[in-house]
């Protein structure tokens, strides 16, 4: 049965948050297992649901790119041939971006903004449940290309033209990855629609745009950006599935079309995607210093100033990927993409300003928050060097490139992700994570990834192209590669660490109780796992910690600043 | 609502001004066409919200007023469906739509009877609530 939800003003609340009133629940019949998996348009589940299938494909391309540095480990080496090699290093890239970055935060977008804003769901909860199959979908159609008789598509994540017309890259497996890619983006708009209007229509009495957490702030952000992005990706998908097929020449110069415009199309999705990749995980580390610092975030208004400021900016910046084409206006993409390191360096400001003078609790997650700020701060320099046309036209498609998105994507995102698994942990399931293990997973998994990417700039100014599978040993660059590769397999190692700590965890952690980080935020004012529609009774709602100002009234968060 | 609005106009003005900026300096038609759009789908949104905030007459809503009472907000919040199989049926008829553009023409009908029972499933679902 469903249930509409009503707002009572009830009698005072027994212990509870003083004279508030209460949100009465009309409880419906939950299915269990299988059937709820499918069924449930609870957006916690939907969002668990999310998590685990991103975090699955987060294993799956993590174990192609160690199959990768396994290839580069020594020159000359057959381990792969180059076609596998290079459907891994495509498919590696399309999962890591489509099916893991994005959608692990849609995931925490389900979860925890409803809870944030102390909404009872989501605004239209069975459109959330078909846009999880729609991004389900995608991932296993993009999958299913590897059983085919040419393999997956093997023309690089960004699928230039003209190598993905028919002619260049027959099969199957090349239409699996335009299919795949245009569900997972039908999925991602319709999120997007979701989670805003949730946060423009169900917010709690009080909860005025400016209290809203940081995190849900970012995430808004981000759906907006998802809402210019995707579907600019799949009309370019559609495009290059005509061409494909239905023999038009948007992108094939044979016919008078313009592979340019793919790489247009393609980069005004995605560069908008690396900030939508890049946002949510920001949110999670302010959320995390924040609580762990036990003080409110440090320049609130100017943290959404900074987020919306880089949303802003970074649609139009798309070009700095295109640079070497001589087809883009220079100084323009320069000059926005060195501006959008402005609005990053205040969010740095004000993570350092949160923690300073804090107590600061140094658990998992704040440690992999800290690692992030290291990673993320080296990526962010590279780029900005990038950003820079002259030495751009160097350092184009070499080892560099891969260096500096490495570093921001496995500092934001993977960094981020770990972040937010390790604090909501306990929320998900109402147990926690074993601190120990989590911590020795974040050292291996820290030092992995310097030693795998920062050789990597050595090897790009050394001349190593991206994308190569081999490499002659007079090239000078036996020992970086294989420090890199050494690094590739302890990320893994570390990772699984954190796999078995979340196996364990799920049936055999410790109970963790409502509000086991003395969080700030709504979310914690519920019971660990919440209830179906969230609330009992919700906090009085008078600054952007409502949580705090309830359960510390001699440190009120001050208003206004 | 005010706030909202004032947000997505701003995204519409902001994507306005890159679009001219960009579009005569560049002279190239596919990013100015795409920033023309963006702004456009932004500030189709925002006249939504502006007209819904005149429809209220500017009177706030509870979320949108500082020192609003959980009680200000009594009453009917939403409707959120039970459990349903259906979004999981067009979810399925989607893939096989997908896979129809891939192996041609079989799939279009799996996929169809999915799709179509589906929505009919949705929609009936989203009635019986009338009742």
């Amino acid at each position: 049965m469903s249930a509409t939800q009503e707002r009572l003003a009830p009698p005072r609340a027994a212990g509870g948050y003083g004279p508030e009133p209460l949100l009465e629940i009309i409880p419906s019949p939950r299915p269990r297992g299988l059937v709820k998996f499918i069924t449930s348009t609870d957006h916690k589940q939907i969002g668990l649901n999310y998590m685990v299938t991103a975090f699955a494909a987060f294993l799956v391309a993590g174990i192609m790119a160690e199959l990768m540095r396994t290839q580069l480990i020594v020159p000359d080496n057959h381990f792969l041939v180059a076609d596998t090699y290079n459907q891994l290093v495509t498919m590696h890239g399309t999962i890591m971006l489509f099916v893991f970055g994005g959608p692990f935060a849609f995931g925490l977008a389900n979860y925890i903004v409803p809870l944030q804003i102390g909404a009872p769901d989501m605004a239209f909860p069975r459109f959330n449940n078909l846009s999880y199959w729609l991004y389900l979908g995608g991932f296993v159609v993009m999958m299913f290309g590897f059983l085919t008789n040419n393999g997956a598509a093997d023309f690089g994540w960004f699928g230039y033209a003209p190598l993905t017309e028919a002619i260049h890259s027959p099969g199957p497996g090349a239409d699996m990855w335009v299919v795949g890619i245009a569900l997972t983006g039908f999925s991602g708009i319709f999120t997007a629609v979701n989670v805003i209007t949730t946060v423009f229509t169900l917010r709690a009495p009080g909860m005025v745009m400016f209290r809203m957490p940081i995190f849900t702030w970012n995430q808004l952000v981000t759906m907006f950006l998802v809402l210019l992005a995707f579907p600019v990706l799949t009309a370019a998908m559609a495009l290059l599935w005509c061409d494909r097929h239905l023999t038009t020449h948007f992108y094939a110069p044979s016919g008078g079309g313009q592979p340019i415009l793919w790489q247009n199309l393609f980069w005004f999705f995605g560069h908008p995607e690396v900030y939508i990749l890049a946002l949510p995980y920001f949110g999670v580390v302010t959320e995390v210093i924040s609580t762990m610092s036990k003080k409110p975030v440090f320049g609130y208004k100017g943290m959404v100033a900074a987020t919306l400021s880089i949303g802003g900016l970074s649609m139009g910046v798309w070009a700095h990927h295109m640079y070497t084409t001589g087809a883009v206006l220079l100084p323009f993409f320069a000059a926005l993409s060195l501006l959008i390191a402005v609005p990053t360096g205040i969010k740095f400001f004000n993570w350092i300003g949160t923690m300073w003078q804090g107590v600061i609790t140094l658990s998992t997650s704040m440690l992999f928050c800290l690692g992030f700020l290291g990673l993320f701060l080296l990526g962010g320099i590279t780029g900005v060097m990038l950003a820079e046309p002259p030495l751009d036209f160097q350092l184009h498609d070499t080892y560099f490139v891969i260096a500096h998105f490495h570093y921001v994507m496995i500092g934001a995102t993977a960094f981020g992700a770990f972040a937010a698994i390790y604090y909501w942990f306990p929320k998900f399931t109402g147990r926690m994570l074993d601190e120990r293990i989590g911590r020795i997973s974040f050292a291996i998994i820290f030092i992995g990834v310097n030693l795998t990417f920062f050789p990597q700039h050595d090897l790009g100014l050394r001349g190593m192209q991206r994308r190569i599978f081999t490499y002659s040993s007079f090239e000078g660059w036996n020992f970086l590669n294989l420090l890199s590769s050494i690094g590739a397999y302890l990320i893994g190692i570390g990772t699984l660490f954190t796999v078995i700590n979340l196996i364990m965890s799920v049936r055999q952690g410790r109970i963790a109780g409502d509000n086991p980080w003395d969080g700030q935020t709504l979310e914690w004012a519920t019971s660990s796992p919440p209830p179906e529609h969230n609330f009992e009774l919700l906090p009085p709602i008078r600054s952007e910690r409502p949580l705090w100002d309830a359960n510390h009234p001699d440190q009120l968060t001050e208003v206004g600043h | 609502m005010r706030f909202e609005y004032k947000l997505m106009m701003g995204a519409g003005v902001f994507l306005a001004t890159i679009c001219i900026i960009y579009g005569f300096w560049s002279q190239e038609a596919t990013g100015t066409v795409l920033l023309l759009f963006g702004c456009a789908a932004y500030v189709l949104v925002a006249v939504y919200l502006l007209m819904q905030w005149r429809r209220r007459q500017g009177v706030d809503r509870p979320e949108d007023r500082m020192d609003a009472e959980q009680s200000d907000g009594a009453g009917e919040v939403g409707f959120f469906p039970a459990a349903s199989i259906w979004p999981a049926a067009i979810g399925i008829g989607g893939i096989f739509a997908g896979v129809a553009l891939i192996y041609g023409t079989w799939y279009w009908v799996i996929a169809g009877v999915f799709i179509f029972g589906g929505v009919i499933g949705f929609t009936v679902e989203g009635e019986a609530r009338e009742e």
